[in-house]
């Protein structure tokens, strides 16, 4: 059993993706800049809706567990290990670039010319070491329709923005999904039978 | 034949129990469950749930921790001190018997 199974994560992180994605396109379509503010902003709103959530449909239905620092510092790790790795690749790139390097200036070329098969890459290669940590096999799959997508994205020409709102369709439906099949799988205990229950 | 059958005297049978182990292992692996998570994972009736914590919780293994949130009662359980040295023993103990019986 996990904490993840009711999709509530799924949800949230679909809208966000989904919202950037329109951000992009809004502001492609209306030139309004503070369309941006959405994204950025998401995260202080939705983490205490999403919190609050937790608490209403999860918890009542398979109750509460709290789990030791052992799982969150192997989380913490994987998370500084990359901000290290991207950091420091960055650094040495920015670096490379502003003493007009000529790898730096391939490099930088050659990221451009294929930013969506990066992109693709690195979403994939995040998503799998999210799969792995959080033991949560779905995320492999999102991780695969993203590179699919990004790949596709590479050959044909669509706007990037299209890939974004298609990927936060994707897991914000199967973030619904999940969740019916939660609160199927796990109906609410009476209230008095969880005082019953409690009775030890 | 065991070569030292002494060994098995050292199990702690609170413990053994089946579903007192079951209980044990849910525990020792997170710093504090509820009574419904417990129920869940381990798939068992409130009574029969209920009856086992009251057999650790005497033993001084389990604290249970009874407190209301947002008015609906709720049942914290973690393992004591001496709940998770009595674990840590109970498996050394095991361990010590099947290394045994290969020799």
């Amino acid at each position: 059993m996990s904490y993840h199974q009711d999709g509530l994560l799924d949800i949230f992180v679909g809208v966000y993706i989904l919202l950037f994605g329109l951000g992009i396109l809004l502001l492609t379509m209306t030139d309004f800049s503070t369309w941006f503010v959405i994204p950025a902003i998401f995260p202080a709103i939705m983490i205490p809706i999403w919190i609050s959530a937790k608490k209403r449909i999860t918890m009542p239905r398979i109750g509460y567990v709290k789990f030791g620092v052992r799982g969150a510092n192997k989380l913490m790790a994987i998370f500084l290990g990359l901000m290290v790795a991207g950091l420091g690749a960055f650094m040495v790139f920015g670096l490379g670039a502003s003493m007009g390097e000529g790898w730096a200036l391939t490099l930088r070329d050659f990221f451009i010319s294929n930013s969506m098969i990066i992109i693709g890459i690195a979403v994939a290669t995040i998503s799998s070491l999210f799969a792995y940590t959080m033991g949560l096999k779905r995320l492999y799959g999102y991780g695969l329709l993203t590179l699919v997508l990004f790949f596709t994205g590479y050959f044909i020409v669509i706007p990037f923005e299209y890939f974004l709102v298609t990927i936060g369709l994707v897991i914000i439906i199967s973030g619904f999904v999940l969740l019916m099949r939660f609160i199927r799988r796990y109906p609410l205990p009476q209230g008095d039978k969880i005082n019953a229950q409690e009775s030890v | 034949m065991p070569k030292n059958p002494s060994n098995l005297k050292n199990i702690d049978r609170v413990i053994h129990e089946p579903t007192r182990l079951m209980i044990m292992t849910q525990l020792y692996v997170v710093e504090s469950a509820d009574f419904l998570f417990l129920q869940h994972q381990l798939q068992m009736t409130p009574g029969n749930l209920s009856a086992h914590l009251s057999k650790l919780e005497k033993a001084g293994y389990v604290e249970i921790v009874k407190e209301f949130i947002e008015r609906k009662p709720h049942t914290a359980l973690k393992l004591t001190k001496e709940g998770r040295s009595a674990f840590k023993e109970y498996q050394q103990n095991l361990e010590q018997v099947f290394s045994d019986l290969s020799k």
